[in-house]
């Protein structure tokens, strides 16, 4: 599959605004803003997905069911591993990873840690403190009713479990998808034996996914160009958002009235069919052998620290 | 609500897999039942839907938005099962494509947001819409009422996972190996944010979408509410009247009457004056109006629920308790008798009488 490179002005988060705000005053945005900042944003990231995993990188030589398997492989391996630094040299692991499949180290990390791993963090830090986790209080603050409080060793290495367990799952998944274009994605889940119907309704609600997007694009920017100052009213908001809602729903379902027409006219009859073209190299046996091995050793070593 | 990967242990992800197969394949094949060869096109479509309700921000009085999940609003529109493959498919793309919620975690997420959600989010609004025309008020509400109740066990469920790992899965030295938090902490604060703004942005989505509907759109409420009447007029020539609740309700709190007889202690500010605990409210003497006006009126039947100055206070309890379910009954029976009368010698509503039947 060709695809023509994204417009760099489309990849940026927010056109002519300087990230930090200082260029002109940043306002709150409102509900209208925020719908249509996230249609872009959506956008963006199908652009994007589409433009990376056409590169010619490591992973992307990776056959898609093999990529499936292993990577599945490799976050259960992640979610059985106790101990820090065996996480963090996993994840360390999936660094050159994107690198070598042609990912800009910056924007990998950064796609990773923000948002999901920073919250996390900010969700279990109470979870430090010895409220929470009972143990050995190795940071002591005081005393809280004669009792000593303070951070715990345990809640110490349970948060830091959790946020380097969590980076390392959304790594693996993001190499997966940021390398896979979405049609051999689905293809693999049917080589998997997903069932065929499940497949064919995934592909064909990310499709007319985008289709619909358009219709709220469309939407929400008619009724940002007919507003004029700030959006005070939450009730009339309220009312709008239902309403746009509803009509995306008649929308939606006069559009699957349309594909029906249009698959009985190609002759559907209820049964799909799916191409499988896909055939196992050289590079997939080393590919296979190298998580093989990288799950053998994390295990072992995780191990050999002790449960 | 998205439960990234990390948060759960494997064994917890499996069990939900292995929850949510069953429920997949039924679900395939309920809807399959009734939508037949249009079922890929409509819940791929309704898949899509679903991802793009989620996307919907919602104004909320501070200023800022949140948005709704839209499970319940899917299973009003198409049916709860067609709802359960629609939003465990837009949860796939979004686990699979925009990394919200996890690969491994993504069978929990769908027990609560594609299954829990939905199923009893329909049961609330059957149970609230029952009898209701299609273009009714309560209809909506019915269905907002739904998507809040629906979208609060679903946290509760959500909550209940993260809430059993410290439990069931730590190590050696106590160190919670996932999720940290104990249930008593995780319930109350996923309590705390979903019935309050979550809950309420889920309300305002669902009823606020099935009202736009009911005025813009009604045909395609017609998908899953093939024969409801369309209009309060209409239901009126098919209904029957609705005694049976109220005499369920009314009868068991008639079978409930001899609890009182068991019950310690007074009602709060029902006791005689002389029965008053006077030191504890810091007065000396019963207040000279209430002394005055507690016995103004002296001619009760059954006066403290008696009728033989407590020789017998069961019979008498049981006895006064009778006759005031009598008494009641026949006075709102008069009632129902004297507006009957009234109405049919007012001028009949014409809408009533030109529907052919």
């Amino acid at each position: 599959m060709t695809s023509t490179a994204t417009p760099a002005w489309l990849l940026d988060s927010e056109v002519g605004l300087c990230p930090c705000g200082c260029i002109g005053t940043r306002k709150k945005a409102n509900f209208v803003d925020k719908t249509i900042a996230g249609s872009a944003s959506l956008l963006r990231r199908a652009m994007f997905a589409d433009d990376t995993s056409a590169q010619p990188g490591l992973l992307q030589r990776v056959d898609p069911r093999i990529k499936v398997l292993s990577l599945v492989g490799l976050l259960v391996v992640t979610s059985l591993v106790h101990h820090i630094p065996v996480l963090l040299a996993m994840y360390l692991a999936t660094l050159p990873l994107a690198v070598a499949s042609r990912l800009s180290l910056r924007f990998f990390v950064k796609r990773v840690w923000l948002f999901i791993p920073i919250f996390t963090g900010v969700i279990v830090l109470p979870a430090m403190f010895s409220f929470i986790t009972h143990g050995h209080i190795v940071v002591p603050l005081g005393h809280w009713f004669g009792h000593r409080v303070g951070l715990t060793s345990q809640g110490l290495r349970s948060a830091g479990l959790i946020v380097i367990r969590v980076a390392t799952s959304i790594s693996l998944v993001v190499l997966l998808t940021l390398t896979t274009p979405w049609v051999e994605l689905l293809a693999a889940l049917r080589a998997l034996r997903v069932p065929r119907m499940f497949v064919l309704v995934t592909g064909m609600a990310y499709r007319y996914l985008f289709h619909l997007l358009d219709s709220v694009t469309d939407m929400y920017t008619a009724r940002k160009s007919r507003m004029v100052g700030r959006e005070t009213d939450v009730v009339a908001g309220r009312a709008f958002v239902g309403a746009s809602a509803g009509a995306m729903f008649g929308k939606a379902h006069a559009l699957s009235e349309e594909v029906y027409s249009a698959m009985i006219a190609r002759g559907y009859n209820g049964n799909a069919r799916t191409m499988n073209r896909f055939r196992l190299g050289v590079q997939d046996l080393v590919w296979v052998t190298a998580c093989l091995a990288a799950a053998v050793v994390v295990l072992g070593w995780d191990h050999a620290i002790g449960r | 609500m998205h439960i990234p990967d990390g948060y759960l242990s494997p064994a917890t992800c499996a069990t939900f897999y292995g929850a949510s197969v069953p429920v997949w394949l039924t679900a395939g094949r309920r809807v399959k039942k009734v939508v037949r060869n249009r079922y890929v096109p409509l819940v791929a479509i309704g898949a899509a839907y679903s991802f793009l309700v989620m996307m919907f921000n919602v104004p909320i009085p501070d200023g800022t938005t949140a948005h709704a999940v839209g499970g319940v609003l899917i299973a009003v529109l198409l049916g709860p099962w067609a709802a359960v493959i629609a939003v465990s498919i837009a949860l796939l793309i979004q686990a699979l494509f925009f990394g919200d919620g996890g690969v491994l975690a993504y069978g929990a997420n769908c027990f609560n947001m594609a299954i829990v959600m939905p199923v009893v989010g329909y049961a609330v609004y059957r149970a609230v819409s029952r009898h209701v025309s299609l273009t009714s008020t309560r209809r909506a509400v019915a269905a907002g009422l739904g998507g809040y109740i629906g979208l609060n066990i679903a946290a509760l469920c959500a909550a209940v996972e993260f809430g059993l790992q410290p439990t069931l899965f730590k190590a050696a030295d106590g160190t919670p190996l996932y999720a940290p938090f104990h249930l008593s902490q995780t319930i109350p604060t996923m309590a705390l944010a979903h019935l309050t703004v979550a809950g309420g942005v889920e309300f305002m989505l669902t009823a606020g979408v099935i009202a736009y509907l009911q005025r813009a759109n009604l045909p395609i409420m017609r998908i899953n509410h093939g024969a409801v009447a369309e209009t309060d007029a209409e239901l009126e020539l098919t209904r029957k009247p609705g005694w049976r609740w109220a005499v369920v309700g009314l009868g068991t709190m008639i079978v409930l009457t001899p609890l009182g007889l068991i019950a310690p202690g007074g009602a709060f500010g029902e006791a005689a004056p002389a029965d008053l605990n006077l030191h504890k409210y810091g007065l000396s003497a019963v207040p000279s109006g209430l002394r005055h006006y507690a016995g103004f009126w002296h001619n009760a039947f059954f006066s403290g629920y008696d009728f033989s100055n407590d020789k017998h206070p069961v019979v008498g309890y049981l006895l006064s308790a009778g006759v005031g379910i009598l008494t009641i009954g026949v006075a709102i029976l008069a009632i129902f008798a004297a507006v009957r009368v009234l109405r049919s010698r007012g001028p009949r509503r014409p809408d009533l009488v030109e529907v052919p039947s």
